[in-house]
């Protein structure tokens, strides 16, 4: 296992490497840059003093070079549009509405969707499959903004139970995390559901029930522990990805979150902030998916990795 | 009377002071949407497109313009104009500070211009363009200092400054002109304009808090302004987030801002839910088609003329933009001075007239007509809403009325507006919106090259004339026989003015969001007017 870890580790600073090229690369590539003016072009004296100043003026390789020299000693650069700050104070300060907002959404959602998916598995083709299903394919399929505009809709105008948006107390909290964890728990139901019953068809349970197991410990212990090995891998990216910020959510609630600088670095061509943020992202997800692969072997006794005796 | 009798006496008498008083302590705070969620400085004359929030509530500017779009001196209390018309001389009301103290001096405002000039201000272009201020240009071309700029702080209440050509509408041009505190600069550098802390106000208004993410800002009264305009509330706390909608509306329906654009589908219901209190605003704006006059096929006036009479202006802002433009004859919109109803007449939707046009230059029926491309810059807001709609109703309008194929090209804003300098394609969908209140800044616009390199002996003469006149009637009428001259050569076709729509809380008072005379309400496109004159009914 160890042997795997540090392999793992080495193809992620492989994989790392060649994510920074690329987007630095794609980054450079898109026409305009961040001094091109608004409605009129900068004179062009001006224009290539600004571009010498934040060093685009050198070719994109030492450019490239000279930042990653930078990541390498955790320095991310100045982000254009936010000038007096540093990268992780301005990262610091919109992940956090971000993290809480997508943690929590997963946290409340995936459990429901687990349950969901257990009640449709269990009581499969009776009126409560139908209902799960329903549930889940509604999750999936109704965008999140139309979700949040029902929820501001039914609980903050008709109802004035929640405020419609903003994020400063907790009960601003409620419909953007109710919106938010429509998603993990339709997908977590639906998965759940597919792997419950897949897992119910094996052998080894009409074995266990030969052996005169009770159904609670037929299914709490032994088909939810192997369904689960798919989930986990789901589990872990699907956390990234929302703790990362959901730029329709934000947007409809009003939470001052990552989502907007994921839009706001491209159009204004911020290749410090761009580059900081697919740069953490690319790393969380990596980091994710070995964890996951440590997840799963812990869970699967046959799988070991690196143990060829097996 | 007994001392237990008298303290309660004493108690109630407190009790009573204390209800009384609290109610006039309550603080009285308006929630507004803003413009947009990115930014950088919070300094109008660092940058002008890349600006966080409204500086312009805390930086008093020389002139201003009120709801009826009558000019004020605010920082300036007078002005004057020389005998050869090049210089003016704007002298600032005394006793003007910052809300650190600090006096607010004629330096100031020399500083902030002499900044603008050398360090790259994205709004830089306008004081060439609009102010004409001697040395401008060479300035910021970097071929001569910045002492050379025609601009002198002759005594901390008086300002110089000189211009290329006699500008008799300087002073609205000045509206543009805010302060930079300098005394700030010299110790933080341009940076104090990050901080909530260095950011000091010479406006009605101070901040109190940024959230940098998404730009919310809120501004409170500044205590020590004495300038004209005082706030009439104590807080106003504007999320820009709220600007969008879809955003704004459920946020205004449940009570959590003031007031709230609206989208076109909104309309119909705001209007049956809300009737008394959907407001509108003719933007001093007009979305134009351009050509390359010296590229086939618009080198032809016949074929620009087709195009001119093929466009049914009433039926695009009825139907397609449901109500949120109103068609438009002139470059000038309503109510702008110097409109001239004669011009706007013109421009009528006539079938047979553009086809006539057509053949003339060549191609009856369409036939043999290049298919031809339209280019338009992707935008957000009032103009975001309109555009494409707009595009898709005159792609099919060329089609039927002429038999001509135009294809619609979408780019961002930087890339089109090089694309009409550099004459990268022939055919331009141009938005534009007026910077200060004169009929130049529109008329400029295609003067002598300006925005899209448009060179018309005529009409450069007539538009100089009428740049320098001194006798208002006069400038007024040379600048409709320039319009003409445009409409002749159809160098331009005007197509709609933009509305805005939105909707005002019952609570919301003040002249502010009031209708003007004409009955528009002009909102935040007056920034210093508007925040100051907002009040609330509790």
């Amino acid at each position: 296992m160890t042997g795997f870890i540090i392999r793992r580790l080495l193809s992620i600073s492989v994989t790392f490497i060649i994510v920074s090229i690329l987007i630095f690369t794609m980054m450079h590539a898109i026409p305009g840059g961040p001094f091109d003016g608004g409605e009129m072009p900068l004179p062009p004296a001006v224009r290539e003093k600004m571009m010498a100043q934040f060093g685009l003026d050198q070719p994109v390789w030492v450019q490239y070079l000279k930042y990653m020299s930078g990541v390498i000693r955790l320095d991310f650069g100045v982000p254009f549009q936010s000038p007096g700050e540093t990268m992780f104070s301005l990262l610091a300060d919109a992940w956090l509405p971000s993290l809480v907002l997508g943690g929590l959404g997963v946290l409340i959602g995936a459990p429901l969707g687990i349950l969901l998916g257990i009640a449709a598995a269990l009581h499969r083709n009776t009126w409560i499959d139908y209902l799960a299903s329903a549930v889940a394919t509604i999750g999936l399929t109704v965008p999140v903004f139309v979700t949040s505009m029902l929820l501001i809709l039914i609980f903050a105008v008709w109802l004035n139970w929640f405020p419609a948006s903003g994020w400063g107390e907790p009960i601003n909290w409620v419909l953007p995390i109710t919106a938010y964890a429509t998603i993990p728990m339709a997908t977590y139901a639906r998965y759940t559901r597919s792997a419950m019953l897949d897992t119910l068809n094996k052998p080894f349970v009409t074995v266990l029930r030969a052996k005169g197991l009770t159904e609670n410990k037929i299914i709490y212990g032994h088909v939810l522990r192997n369904s689960a090995i798919p989930m986990v891998t789901v589990f872990l990216p699907m956390f990234i990805g929302t703790a990362t910020g959901s730029i329709f959510v934000e947007a409809m609630f009003r939470v001052p979150g990552l989502g907007s600088y994921f839009v706001s670095s491209i159009r204004t061509r911020d290749y410090p902030l761009e580059m900081a943020l697919m740069l953490m992202l690319t790393v969380m997800f990596c980091v994710a998916y070995l964890i996951s692969d440590v997840a799963y072997a812990l869970l699967n006794p046959r799988i070991r990795y690196g143990d060829r005796k097996g | 009377m007994s001392f237990l009798k008298r303290a309660r006496n004493w108690a109630t008498g407190v009790a009573v002071a204390a209800s009384l008083a609290v109610p006039a302590m309550a603080e009285i705070t308006v929630s507004a949407p803003g413009d947009s969620t990115s930014g950088t400085y919070f300094d109008y004359m660092k940058t002008v497109y890349a600006r966080a929030g409204f500086p312009e509530m805390t930086q008093l500017p020389l002139t201003s313009f009120d709801n009826n779009f009558e000019l004020e001196g605010m920082a300036a209390e007078s002005w004057s104009q020389s005998e050869d018309g090049l210089t003016w001389t704007f002298k600032l009301r005394p006793g003007l500070v910052y809300s650190d103290g600090h006096p607010l001096t004629a330096g100031d405002f020399v500083f902030a211009l002499q900044r603008a000039a050398t360090s790259g201000y994205d709004f830089a272009w306008y004081w060439d363009f609009a102010g004409s201020i001697k040395g401008w240009k060479e300035v910021t071309e970097g071929t001569a200092g910045v002492e050379t700029l025609g601009l002198v702080a002759v005594d901390d209440l008086t300002i110089q400054v000189t211009t290329n050509t006699p500008k008799p509408y300087l002073p609205s041009v000045v509206s543009l002109w805010y302060p930079v505190p300098k005394h700030m600069v010299d110790q933080y550098g341009d940076d104090y304009a990050l901080n909530v802390e260095t950011i000091v106000s010479s406006g009605a208004f101070m901040l109190e808090s940024w959230e940098k993410s998404n730009n919310s800002m809120v501004l409170v009264k500044n205590p020590t302004y004495t300038g004209p305009w005082p706030s009439l509330v104590d807080r106003v706390e504007i999320d820009p987030s709220l600007g969008a909608p879809e955003v704004g509306l459920p946020a205004f329906m449940a009570g959590e801002t003031d007031y709230a654009f609206l989208n076109a589908g909104q309309i119909p219901f705001v209007e049956q839910r809300f009737p008394d209190q959907i407001r509108e605003n003719a933007i001093f704006a007009t979305s134009y088609i351009s050509f390359d006059l010296d590229s086939p096929p618009f080198n032809d006036v016949n074929v620009r003329r087709a195009l001119y009479y093929a466009v049914n202006r009433e039926e695009l802002t009825a139907t397609v933009l449901k109500d949120l433009a109103i068609p438009a004859g002139s470059i000038l919109p309503p109510s702008y001075p110097g409109y001239n109803p004669d011009i706007v007449a013109q421009a009528v939707f006539d079938p047979a007239k553009a086809q006539q046009f057509l053949a003339d230059a060549g191609f009856p029926g369409g036939e043999g007509f290049p298919e031809v491309e339209i280019w338009y810059r992707d935008q957000g807001g009032y103009n975001g809403a309109i555009t494409a709609p707009m595009l898709q109703y005159l792609q099919a309008q060329f089609k039927d009325v002429l038999g001509i194929t135009m294809n619609i090209k979408v780019m961002p804003i930087q890339d089109w507006m090089t694309g009409l300098l550099e004459k990268q394609n022939n055919l331009f969908l141009a938005p534009y919106e007026y910077d200060y209140i004169d009929p130049s800044n529109f008329y400029g616009i295609f003067y002598n090259g300006g925005r899209h390199d448009y060179h018309n002996d005529q009409y450069d003469a007539l538009v100089a004339a009428a740049d320098a006149d001194p006798d208002w009637n006069k400038r007024y009428e040379l600048y409709g026989q320039a319009e003409q001259v445009m409409i002749d050569n159809a160098m331009i076709i005007p197509v709609v003015h933009p509305i805005q729509k939105f909707v005002v809380g019952e609570r919301l008072s003040g002249p502010g969001a009031e209708p003007n005379a004409q009955g528009m309400t002009p909102l935040n496109r007056l920034v210093p007017y508007f925040y100051a004159h907002l009040n609330v009914a509790e």
